[in-house]
Parts: C-alpha cells; structure tokens; sequence
C-alpha cells in the first residue's frame, strides 16, 4: 500500500467494553472541565472563532511527512491547540475535530471514541498545556526557550499518545504490550519528531507575527524575537 | 509524496437514493439506530457471531432501502478498513494459546485467530454503520439531531463553524502545499518538515483573521451568541418504528446463543 498515513485512531473491536467505558468517561469529564472553562473564559459570541480553528486543526492534520520505508505520519495538533488556545479549550476543539472523524469519515470507531479523543488530543493538550505552563517562570524568558519547550513536549505527546494506545489495547486483550509498545514507540519517535518541528516552526511564526495569539503563557517581550525573516512574507511566497 | 488526503473530503455527504425513506428519516432515528448496531456488534464476544450476522443484515438492508451501492459504500470504507484489516492480520501472529497452525515459516494460534474474527467483524460493521449515516445524513443534520440528543450546545456549535469553513481552510492549505511541491519541497525525513510547520503558522494567521472577519460580518447581521431558531425536528411513526425494530433485531441475535 503506497504511502498510507499512519494514525492511532483505533476503530470499533479493538477496545473491550470496560477500557472503551472507562476512556470515554475520562474524555467526557475532561470536555466538561473544557466546557466549564469556555463558560468562563470565553465571551460566547466568539464561538464562530473556535469553530474556524477547529477547522485548522482539522486540516492540518493532513500535513503528512514521511516516516520511515514508505509510510508517512501526520500531525496530531493537540500540543499546537494547546499553546494557542490553552489546554481547556484546545480539549475541546481536539474532541470536537474527532467526533467529526468518527461520525462523518468513520475514521475512528465511534465506541472508541472517548479512547481516540483521550490519546490524541486530551493527554497531549493537558500535559504539553500545564506542563509548559509550569515550566515557564522557570525558563529564561527567550524565544528558544520557549520554543524549545513546545518541541520537547509536542514529542511527549504524541508518545503518550502512542502509549496510551498500546496500552489500551493490551488490557483489552486485543494486542499484547512486548508486541505494541515497542511497534508504537518506535514509529511514533519518529512521528514526534515531524510533530515537533511543524509545532516548534508553526508557533515561531504565530510569535513573529502576532505573539499575542498565544493564550497558553503570557510571552511579553521576549528576548532574541528578531523578526524573523519568513512568516511575515509567508503568505505571499506561499499562495 | 504525501497527499493531502487523509480524509477524502469529497467522499462526504449524502449520497444514493437522496429521496428515500431511509434519507428522510428523523437524523436521530439515524443515530440512535445506528449506533446501536455498533454497540451490540462491539459488545458481542465470538461465541455470539449471530449478532454479527443480524448486524450486518441490517446494515445491508439499511444500504439497499437508501439505495447506497456497494461501490458507492467501498470508496467510503476502502481507506480505514483497509489500514484496519492490514493492523488486524498481525493479531494472530503475536498472540499465543490454543491450537497451533504452521503455514511453512510461520506459526498463528487459534487464540489469535478468534481474536482477529471478532476484531475484524467488529470494525468492519462499525465503519459501514458510521459511514451509512454520512451517506444518508448531512453533517448539518447529524448535528441538529446530537444536539437534540443533549449534546452540550457548544460542541455543537464549534462544530457547525467547524464543518462551514472545513472546505476552504484545506484547499487553502493545499494550495500552499503545491506552492511547497512547485518549488521542489521534497521531504526524506521528518526532520525536513519544518516548510510545513511555517505553512501551518501562516495558516493559523490566515484562519485567525478570517475566523475575526466572520465574527465580525455576523455581529454587523445581528448575531448576539445564539443561532436563529429553525424548524423543530420532529419524532414520527416511521422513525420510532425504524429504531425499534433495529433495536428488537440485533438485541434478540445477541441474546440468544447459538
């Protein structure tokens, strides 16, 4: 098969009732925490905003990049939403994205849904999202390091991701873990590493340009955030 | 290289027979009877194959009613399942228990054999049940019949703007990636995919203004956080017979032993 993407969305049968339960329940508290949030936080009219950025998320996970012997991974985006939009509300935008894979492309099984929506984008959100968070009064306050921080953790989370999955399907009995986690590290080390350079370059561009359309840290001025030479011009080289 | 085309977008929305009942039936008869076809065949272990077989009874019968050719259906379900059937064949080679089969160099057990059956009926009647209802349903129903369902309203919401702008963001996004491949962008590694981290940051840039533009458009038109009211759905005869029977079908196959 040429170039088959390769993705983590487990469909239906692969999950037994209790984890598929269990994982559901913890992506339903989650979205309520995010909906409690967005209550708070976000003036309601601006939902048409949320909408339009789930619609990025969705379409940038079509952005593939090649992996290994002919196969290609793609984005995930959860670190990326949860540095633009903070975590809370990039769990609920990464939910919304794949209920409507579930239920529209039938990507994802939609009894595992509350698996796929916790392993690809709440895991990744809520610990790239607090875990930045609670490191940034640590960090110098420099571009690279903020940076930095993003691409250390977008890795992470696609590999907790990949953990999660594996794990999931061997207490369901599906798959045993020796088999799975070591498949799944090993690919998704390598998927990490294209998610963390789209997600390190996607927000070096955001902050060129408009540094205050990063909700997760307050970035202020930022030492070393020369204009850099690309994003400004980005549109038209690109289109 | 890559397409761009993980999810066919323009393998969405109704198709078949747009006039049949099964089209015009209530969206969350659709849901509700749909999923319950997932559930059942999700919950049942090997022992109970009838309610797969009554499962995918029903799911056939429910393609011929709205007049969903198989080839129709195939192009909708040849991406997932067939990524999910090539995950499923590993299965019986990795576990071990119960009799044992050599196939020249390679050994599967029964144990991994039964696991991959069930796997595979499971998936496969779980991406026809979720791909019948896009089929027969537009996304703009799907949603009106979740949040008739008691989805919280703002998921609902994000995923109306979502689904109204999806097609001009990707083709946005795939312009700017044949400008990348026009330009010989040609990426070996995952190293190499930082021109796609700055597609996605110009993206996000564009998306933010349009999605500001928008909101801005819908104020000067009177939007002050809630949609008009449109016209109530409503339950008939036909949808709640449609989602008893399917219920009564798969619910008596899975009960009864074989």
């Amino acid at each position: 098969m040429p170039d088959l993407p390769l993705a983590l969305h487990i469909p239906d049968g692969f999950l037994s009732g209790g984890v598929a339960g269990v994982a559901g329940l913890l992506a339903v508290a989650a979205v309520a925490v995010g909906l409690r949030v967005a209550d708070r936080e976000l003036d309601e009219a601006r939902v048409p905003l949320l909408g339009v950025l789930a619609a990025f998320i969705f379409a940038v996970q079509m952005l593939n990049f090649p992996v290994a012997g002919g196969t290609s991974g793609h984005l995930l985006g959860a670190t990326l939403a949860a540095v633009l939009l903070g975590p809370w509300i990039a769990c609920l935008v990464m939910a919304v994205v794949l209920a409507t894979q579930a239920f529209v492309f039938a990507d994802g099984g939609i009894s595992a849904l509350g698996a796929n929506v916790l392993n690809m984008g709440i895991l990744g959100a809520l610990l790239a999202g607090y875990l930045i968070r609670l490191a940034w009064p640590l960090l110098p306050k420099s571009r690279t390091a903020l940076l930095a921080a993003v691409g250390v953790m977008s890795w992470l989370a696609v590999m907790v991701g990949a953990a999660a999955t594996s794990a999931e399907l061997a207490i369901s009995g599906t798959i045993p873990l020796s088999t799975t986690l070591p498949a799944m590290l090993g690919v998704h080390a390598l998927i990490g590493i294209g998610e963390a350079v789209i997600t390190v370059t996607a927000v070096s561009a955001v902050l060129a340009v408009r540094p205050d359309l990063i909700s997760l840290v307050d970035v202020g001025p930022l030492a070393g955030s020369e204009p850099a030479p690309l994003p400004a011009r980005a549109e038209g080289v690109l289109s | 290289m890559g397409g761009l085309c993980n999810h066919a977008l323009e393998l969405t929305g109704p198709t078949g027979n747009l006039d049949s009942r099964v089209h015009r039936l209530d969206p969350r008869a659709k849901i509700l009877g749909l999923i319950t076809v997932t559930l059942v065949a999700v919950s049942a272990p090997l022992e109970r194959w009838p309610a797969y077989v009554a499962c995918a009874a029903v799911l056939v019968a429910y393609a011929i009613a709205a007049g969903v050719g198989p080839r129709a259906l195939w192009r909708r379900l040849r991406v997932v399942l067939l990524l999910v059937l090539g995950v499923g064949v590993l299965v019986p080679f990795v576990r071990s228990g119960g009799a044992r089969f050599e196939f020249g160099m390679l050994s599967v057990h029964q144990a991994g054999l039964e696991i991959f059956a069930a796997v595979a009926a499971k998936a496969i009647i779980g991406t026809t049940s979720a791909a019948l209802l896009g089929a027969t349903t537009t996304f703009p129903a799907v949603l009106r019949g979740l949040e008739a369902l008691r989805v919280p309203r703002l998921l609902v919401l994000i995923a109306a703007f979502m689904y109204r702008y999806l097609f001009v963001i990707v083709e946005e996004l795939a312009r700017m990636r044949s400008a990348l491949v026009s330009r010989g962008y040609r990426p070996r590694t995952a190293l190499q995919a930082g021109a796609m981290g700055r597609v996605a940051g110009a993206m996000f840039l564009r998306t933010y203004g349009r999605g500001e533009r928008v909101y801005l458009a819908m104020l000067a038109r009177g939007y002050n956080g809630t949609m008009p009211q449109r016209v109530p759905l409503r339950l008939v005869g036909t949808d709640v017979a449609f989602v008893a029977g399917v219920a009564l079908i798969v619910l008596t196959a899975r009960l009864t032993t074989a």
